[in-house]
């Protein structure tokens, strides 16, 4: 396409201006199109988005259900709170989203992409808003070749309003998770926002209004990671959206219900709409292409036309590469799902997974640190008692406000000096000091354990044994 | 305009990355800026560190490109006779 012919580049020798190899990016169209496919599509997007701008309305036990709360350095997920010490629940649930990318990719192709990447859907959005506005794919071409007019300038306008207000709630309803969005509304109308939660939301909503009005398939064909990445987890048996090359070829128009063979032709009959609906701009007659992003519209719309034509749907289906080249039905493709990559990524993915829930179902629901007050070692206090000082970082990582007995053990005749019971809201965390008092002949000269025992007092199973050294000098 | 994301993009994504560790690990309380403890607002100073990381990693996707050759340069002087003649090249002659 951009490739310069090598007869050209011969001829031009030995002058070396570069040329540039990239194809001029042209403005992709697509075709609305309607059909299962594009019914799975919509779902996802209503799926999706009720997800992303609702859950952060929900309340739970009097505060927002999801909120990542920065500030604080909590994050709340329903009757789950996270907090900076369980960064391992977000790696380990970051490992797991991983790997349902490459099992579903494995099996489905880019299903991700197609379906239920922000990107995709956000640009679904966008477009139909845009076709709303400015009419069909034809009117939309022509509406941009034609010179600056009062309509012009008006559905510019509006299309470049309604996208604005959009890319705003959606940068609203980002902030909002991150600060409580009550708040943030509340704060929105008596322009009492923050400087920074401001900037945090014109930045992720003006990215929105980029990435999905202006750039769109160019997020996909260049900016994206997984896109560049995602061939690896491709085998002969994944689902990708493939033309029957055998079927469709040669391709040609013919009248409608003309019967191929009689005019030694194939099923395709070349109309040029599985290109028009690409949102990426490829044809898929060409055959797979990284610009790909699975989305079907080009299935769709091929079906429509060989309903029309009287033809069998399928000239463009999800099927594989082995199911192409040996003819094979839904029941072979499905009899290859299991395959030994498919058994790795399921079994990692299993094990990690069931890790993960154990892990959230035992985690502690009380943390106890101590610390020892590096200031003073040991030292005597009044009846020849020695004396060494702790801090104790008490969490309730908890729903529920607890009250906690605090004692120390270890050494005959221990005792401690600070509070023995402890009241925490939910949520909550205190540092607090504890001195610790032994007789001199207590325990052995140097570093003796001991231990301090935090219990709930409502819940006999919340308790906490943390050792500590006490020093007898 | 390429350029601009070759060295602006990558370098968001791995800031994000950076930004998420840092901040997991450090609370920004702790932090001390020239002896003196950081007294803005939390979400300040995650934002103040984000752009840190961008910048820093934007500064490294720069001399990334600064210094990556492109195919024109490197066979620059194919089909063109080289310049050197070798020890050995007067008997292929």
């Amino acid at each position: 396409m951009a490739s310069t012919p090598a007869s050209q580049t011969q001829e031009s020798r030995p002058s070396f201006v570069e040329e540039s190899l990239y194809e001029i990016h042209q403005k992709v169209h697509p075709r609305a199109v309607s059909g299962i496919f594009a019914t799975w599509r919509w779902a996802l997007v209503c799926l999706t988005q009720l997800v992303y701008y609702g859950m952060c309305w929900l309340p739970w036990n009097g505060r927002q259900a999801v909120l990542f709360d920065l500030a604080e350095r909590k994050f709340y997920i329903f009757g789950l709170v996270f907090w900076p010490q369980d960064v391992i629940f977000l790696s380990v649930l970051l490992i797991i989203s991983a790997y349902s990318l490459f099992l579903f990719t494995a099996i489905g192709g880019r299903l991700w992409c197609g379906y239920a990447c922000p990107q995709t859907v956000y640009t679904e959005i966008f477009t139909w808003i845009e076709q709303k506005i400015e009419g069909e794919r034809n009117a939309r071409i022509k509406l941009d070749a034609a010179p600056m007019s009062a309509r012009k300038l008006w559905l510019r306008v509006a299309k470049y309003s309604c996208w604005g207000l959009l890319a705003f709630w959606t940068g609203f309803t980002f902030v909002g998770y991150f600060t409580p969005i009550k708040t943030v509304w509340a704060s929105l109308w008596s322009f009492s926002l923050g400087p920074w939660e401001t900037f945090w939301m014109f930045f992720y909503g003006t990215f929105t209004y980029l990435f999905a009005g202006h750039m769109r398939e160019q997020v996909c064909k260049h900016m994206c990671p997984y896109a560049r990445f995602q061939g690896v987890m491709f085998d002969p048996d994944t689902l990708t959206i493939t033309y029957d090359t055998e079927r469709g070829e040669p391709r040609g128009a013919r009248k409608k219900g003309v019967d191929p063979q009689s005019i030694a032709r194939g099923d395709c009959v070349d109309c040029g709409i599985c290109v028009q609906v690409c949102p990426t701009g490829i044809d898929i007659r060409a055959g797979l292409q990284y610009e790909c992003i699975g989305c079907a519209a080009c299935i769709d719309a091929c079906d429509q036309v060989m309903e029309k034509m009287d033809y069998p749907k399928g000239l463009i289906r999800y099927s594989t590469e082995h199911a192409i080249a040996a003819h094979w039905g839904w029941k072979e493709i499905v009899g290859h799902i299991i395959r030994p990559r498919v058994i790795i990524y399921s079994t990692i993915l299993a094990t990690i997974c069931v890790a993960f829930v154990w892990g959230i179902a035992t985690k502690a629901t009380l943390r106890v640190d101590v610390i020892r007050d590096r200031a003073i070692l040991a030292r005597e206090v009044e009846g020849g008692l020695i004396e060494n000082v702790y801090r104790l970082h008490v969490i309730n990582v908890s729903e529920a406000p607890h009250r906690y007995a605090v004692s120390v053990s270890g050494l005959p005749e221990i005792d401690m000096v600070g509070e023995r019971i402890l009241e925490l809201p939910a949520a909550a965390a205190r540092t607090f000091t504890v001195q610790v008092r032994v007789p001199p002949e207590s325990g052995k000269k140097g570093s003796n354990q001991i231990f301090f025992d935090v219990k709930s007092l409502s819940n006999e199973k919340v308790a906490v044994h943390e050792k500590a050294a006490f020093l007898q000098p | 305009m390429y350029k601009i994301f070759w060295v602006l993009w990558p370098s968001f994504l791995v800031a994000g990355v950076a930004e998420g560790l840092f901040f997991t690990v450090i609370d920004p309380q702790e932090l001390y800026l020239f002896g003196e403890p950081v007294h803005l607002s939390k979400i300040a100073t995650y934002s103040i560190g984000f752009f840190g990381f961008w910048f820093i990693c934007a500064l490294s996707s720069l001399v990334t490109w600064f210094l990556q050759l492109s195919a024109a340069e490197i066979n620059r002087g194919v089909g063109v006779v080289c310049p050197y003649v070798g020890p050995n090249d007067a008997e292929k002659k």
